[in-house]
């Protein structure tokens, strides 16, 4: 029984990746390209006139919008910090209270 | 005609709703840490599947990896069950 | 002080560590082509960290180097923003320039070539490097308190 289980979720993932594999398109060419023309090809606004990028979201999380990244780098330089101060504080206790 | 992608996205939120009350309801907090990490990777299948790839990658990475990983090492430093006095 | 996994998930942590420190730094140097970017990269890149720590109990005593490298990458990441402060912070000033990440892309559909991006992929890098080193840190800080609680339940039960 608990073979059966496990070939049958073998298949239904090698029917998942294999469909995958068939259905892959070629490098660069997306599925849907309706809001390409305005975000991407534009001779104005477009990402690829602006920054030379294929990649609108990086183009908008490290240019368009650049501080917020740097918001959320600070942020996680504090979580950091204070994970460091209170676990190091701790070991040194449990240590001599030994 | 309920195409195939829509089955699939219906199976999805099904599994999520019964990973979300198995977080709930498990007694044992390493189980319902598991479940909370497979709650966490269905939902980077909707993601990927609502043509999110970049939050698909961040979810999977941070929320069934890292984020399991934290609560089982917090499990592992206190007590293993519930409601234990 | 250290606990091991047994020899099956050793043996599979062997195998999977380099296949997924390779995709992290696939995310983080294609984050201007593909999906993908520092933040992404560098939590798969943390994944892999979390993976060896689970298997093998502790990485040994490397805990300032990850902090150096995390606040380089910070450090890094906000020059990089105030070197285009002739115009404005974050200015792109090295994207279609022709020299490091300065080639430009033709316009329409195409196959994405790598030395495009000005200040972007750079950015990702430092990002990535930071977003590493974060998570490894807070990972590996969480596992050590577990160990020093897990010996001193030990010493009292005994």
């Amino acid at each position: 029984m608990r073979k059966a289980i496990a070939v049958l979720a073998l298949l239904i993932l090698f029917v998942f990746l294999a469909m995958g594999a068939i259905e892959m398109r070629p490098f660069g060419e997306p599925e849907e390209t309706e809001m390409d023309d305005y975000f991407l090809y534009d001779e104005e606004e477009g990402s690829q006139a602006h920054n030379h990028v294929n990649n609108v979201v990086t183009a908008v999380l490290f240019d368009y919008r650049g501080l917020d990244t740097l918001g959320e780098a600070t942020i996680l330089f504090a979580a950091v910090s204070g994970v460091l101060t209170v676990l190091r504080e701790l070991k040194k206790e449990g240590g001599k209270d030994d | 005609m309920i195409g195939f992608l829509q089955i699939i996205q219906i199976l999805i939120m099904i599994g999520l709703i019964l990973t979300a009350l198995a977080v709930v309801i498990f007694r044992d907090l390493i189980s319902a840490a598991i479940a909370l990490g497979a709650s966490s990777l269905l939902l980077s299948l909707q993601f990927f599947i609502l043509r999110a790839p970049d939050v698909a990658i961040a979810e999977a990475a941070v929320g069934a990896a890292l984020t399991t990983a934290i609560f089982i090492f917090a499990i592992r430093s206190t007590e293993r069950e519930e409601g234990y006095h | 002080m250290n606990w091991k996994m047994s020899r099956i998930v050793r043996t599979v942590t062997n195998f999977l560590i380099v296949p997924i420190i390779v995709f992290g730094i696939y995310l983080v140097l294609h984050g201007h082509l593909t999906p993908g970017g520092g933040f992404q990269g560098g939590a798969v890149i943390a994944s892999s960290t979390a993976l060896l720590i689970i298997a093998y109990g502790t990485l040994g005593e490397h805990e300032k180097d990850l902090s150096s490298v995390e606040a380089l990458g910070l450090t890094l990441f906000i020059l990089i923003a105030l070197l285009g402060i002739g115009t404005t912070m974050f200015y792109n000033f090295l994207a279609g320039a022709g020299g490091v990440f300065g080639g430009t892309i033709p316009e329409g559909i195409n196959p994405g070539y790598i030395n495009t991006g000005g200040t972007i992929p750079l950015m990702n890098i430092f990002v990535g490097l930071e977003v590493t080193a974060a998570l490894s840190l807070i990972i590996w800080m969480m596992s050590k308190e577990t160990f020093v609680i897990n010996s001193e339940k030990k010493e009292v039960k005994d």
